[in-house]
């Protein structure tokens, strides 16, 4: 029985998007059924981080790419009720369309009014095989996109590192290199704890955390001053 | 990011004490928490990531182990555990029994606590925190994730101790949690100190109380993306509060912030003053911010002031309204509150329903502020069930003169009619009672 007045503490939205590289390549070495594997491993680890969160309600969403860019799991889904659905390889690594398809779902007009950083994990294997450079300047001009805490997870060793890190932009967290199931398996765990609870319900700050330009704490990372000319991310609006 | 410690595995300390590691607990920013289980008991096992292992922190600890807990309610390092061969180290401490929920808990309504049990745990965090601060230590990082709580008794409990150090420590390693911390550690002015502690405290209780933070209104609603430059700003650089009687700027908005506008007329005009006090000149000044002390003293009124509407949901009267002949509406029933039995004993009035306990704080001079030990509660007539009586549950015999001037004496066990003008002795303390 409801012996109080109101309701639970007021929450904000948090979209977390998985993007993931679905090029035929992923199937070398069983790299796309380790990723599969992993996602639906991280599920209940995120559940978990959002059940503790008062501040979050978490929104999960997953975009594949391989030849262009569509959407796996396109609504909205609360994490309560997000399942893995495994995905399928073919074709090569458009990554330029998925960063237009990224940027289409972080416009203002499609985010909620008011909401915590939006958290973007890329995931990929192999060199972009189309213009990814101009669908990143597009996403970029995003409000959301620059509030974002863009992650990015190399897999294998011939996933483009430098192309990966010009995504995440100066976040202050290098790529993450998974050259094996078990390390993937721990990143996607990572990003979807760690990376989820900074966002949404910053922990702790340590003395000598230097957050100066950026817009999420993440723990135990180092970050970077470097701001982007046009939006900034230590702008409030 | 892999564990430190697997389920089942035997560790022996450099101390030689054996522990079973029983299973994972949980990890956060600073390191990873076990439970253990030693040939004595049952304990938890707090263990530090490499990288925040320090020299400096594993001195922390040794002082904490050292100087010992400030009351009971504090699951306070008992022991540094050290491994031969692991870089890292740890500590040991209470393990949290199973009965006592998170914070979160409480602000998500997964548990649904009354009134008089919130309360009772905001009185029992100000005594602790005082108890803190009266040995010159700062706990540093107050916010959801370090107390426990108890959701029928209020009963709380203190974790995450390791960085609490001597106020003037400068360099204690940690700045405290985002929507806790004062607008000066915010904004970088200096460190976390006893004063920043009481700010962070009040944030606490206005969170408990309100189910709000202070200073989330209309600023807040306007803010898109909430994310650190956000909270800089709101709670460091342009701190106002929501409820600040000369700056109407930052107002709770409808349909945004229904929890503040809510919950703000229940509370007494004291408590909403002690807010106003902590969150208006407290913002600049951290030397006005109420004490613990204050806030204790204030809470205990409010405790004492929970009535219950006929309704059956419970209010708080407001004993200056009422002197002013105005009583509150019911929040849940919106029926005007009618005039309680009550008990003035020395400062303090205690209003009476079915089912008010009188406590160790109220009745003996020896256990002030202490909530443990029920020596009266009030019960319905054995056979005349809505007439109340006051039961004796303490070893000392009362002894009470009625309006009419007859006496009675008044043994364990035996009550006595609530009547308006009864005079009870109670040994070490008496009290009038009040009908109207």
């Amino acid at each position: 029985m409801k012996m109080r007045p109101g309701g639970e503490l007021a929450t904000r939205p948090l979209e977390f998007i998985w993007l993931a590289d679905c090029s035929i390549s992923m199937k070398t070495s069983g790299k796309i059924d380790a990723l599969n594997d992993a996602i639906r491993k991280s599920i209940p680890f995120m559940r978990e981080v959002a059940y503790e969160n008062p501040n979050a309600q978490v929104y999960v969403r997953a975009i594949k790419f391989s030849s262009g860019a569509a959407w796996h799991i396109e609504s909205r889904t609360p994490v309560e009720s997000f399942e893995w659905s495994d995905l399928v390889v073919d074709g090569v690594t458009d990554l330029g369309a998925a960063l237009l398809m990224l940027k289409e779902a972080l416009k203002v007009s499609e985010m909620s009014e008011r909401a915590l950083p939006p958290v973007v994990v890329l995931i990929s294997d192999g060199q972009p095989t189309d213009d990814y450079k101009t669908a990143l300047a597009s996403l970029m001009e995003e409000p959301w996109a620059v509030k974002a805490v863009k992650i990015a997870i190399a897999i294998g060793k011939s996933a483009n590192k430098r192309i990966l890190k010009e995504f995440c932009g100066d976040n202050g967290i290098d790529v993450l290199s998974a050259d094996n199931a078990e390390t993937l398996v721990e990143y996607i765990k990572w990003v979807s704890t760690v990376v989820l609870q900074a966002a949404s319900s910053p922990a702790s700050q340590a003395e000598q955390a230097n957050t100066m330009g950026i817009n999420v704490s993440i723990p135990v990372i180092d970050d970077d001053d470097d701001l982007l000319e046009t939006i900034s991310v230590e702008d409030v609006w | 990011m892999h564990r430190s410690f697997k389920d089942r595995q035997r560790v022996i300390l450099k101390d030689g004490t054996v522990l079973t590691i029983v299973k994972f607990l949980g990890s956060g920013g600073q390191g990873e928490v076990y439970e253990v289980a030693t040939p004595q008991a049952r304990l938890a096992l707090k263990w530090y990531f490499v990288q925040t292992g320090t020299d400096k922190q594993k001195n922390t600890i040794k002082k904490l182990v050292s100087t010992g807990k400030p009351d009971e309610r504090y699951l306070w390092p008992i022991a540094l555990a050290e491994v031969h061969g692991k870089k890292s180290f740890g500590y040991l401490m209470p393990l949290r029994p199973p009965q006592f929920s998170n914070i979160v808990d409480l602000m998500k309504r997964r548990i649904e606590p009354s009134f008089d049990a919130v309360v009772t745990a905001c009185i029992q965090l100000a005594d602790s925190f005082h108890k803190l601060h009266e040995k010159a230590l700062c706990y540093r990082d107050i916010s959801f994730g370090n107390f426990f709580f108890h959701g029928r008794t209020g009963d709380i409990l203190i974790c995450d101790n390791d960085n609490v150090t001597h106020t003037a420590i400068q360099d204690a390693g940690v700045l405290g949690t985002p929507r806790f911390m004062a607008p000066e550690i915010v904004r970088g002015d200096i460190k976390p100190n006893i004063q920043s502690d009481l700010f962070s405290l009040s944030v606490l209780i206005f969170y408990m109380l309100m189910m709000h933070h202070p200073l989330e209104g209309k600023q807040e609603a306007s803010i898109k993306c909430f994310d650190l430059p956000a909270m800089t700003k709101l709670y460091g650089e342009q701190p106002i509060f929501i409820f600040d009687p000369l700056n109407r700027s930052n107002r709770p908005l409808p349909g945004y912030h229904d929890n503040a506008l809510a919950f703000w007329p229940i509370y007494t005009e004291k408590v909403r003053q002690t807010f106003i006090k902590t969150f208006t000149q407290g913002l600049r000044m951290p030397s006005v911010r109420p004490s613990e002390k204050i806030w204790r003293d204030i809470l205990i009124d409010l405790k004492n002031s929970i009535v219950v509407c006929d309704c059956g949901m419970e209010n708080f009267y407001d004993i200056d309204k009422l002197k002013q002949g105005v009583l509150n509406k019911c929040w849940a029933c919106g029926s005007l509150l009618k005039p309680a039995s009550r008990i003035k004993i020395e400062n303090e009035v205690i209003v009476l329903n079915m089912g008010t306990k009188l406590y160790g704080h109220h009745l003996n001079k020896y256990e002030k502020y202490k909530f443990k030990h029920i020596l009266a509660e009030v019960i319905p007539h054995p056979i005349q069930r809505d007439m109340m009586g006051l039961k004796n549950l303490s070893r000392q015999t009362w002894n009470i003169k009625t309006k009419t001037g007859k006496s009675y004496a008044i043994d364990f066990g035996k009550s006595f009619t609530i009547e308006d003008g009864t005079v009870v002795d109670f040994g070490e303390t008496s009290g009038q009672i009040r009908k109207g």
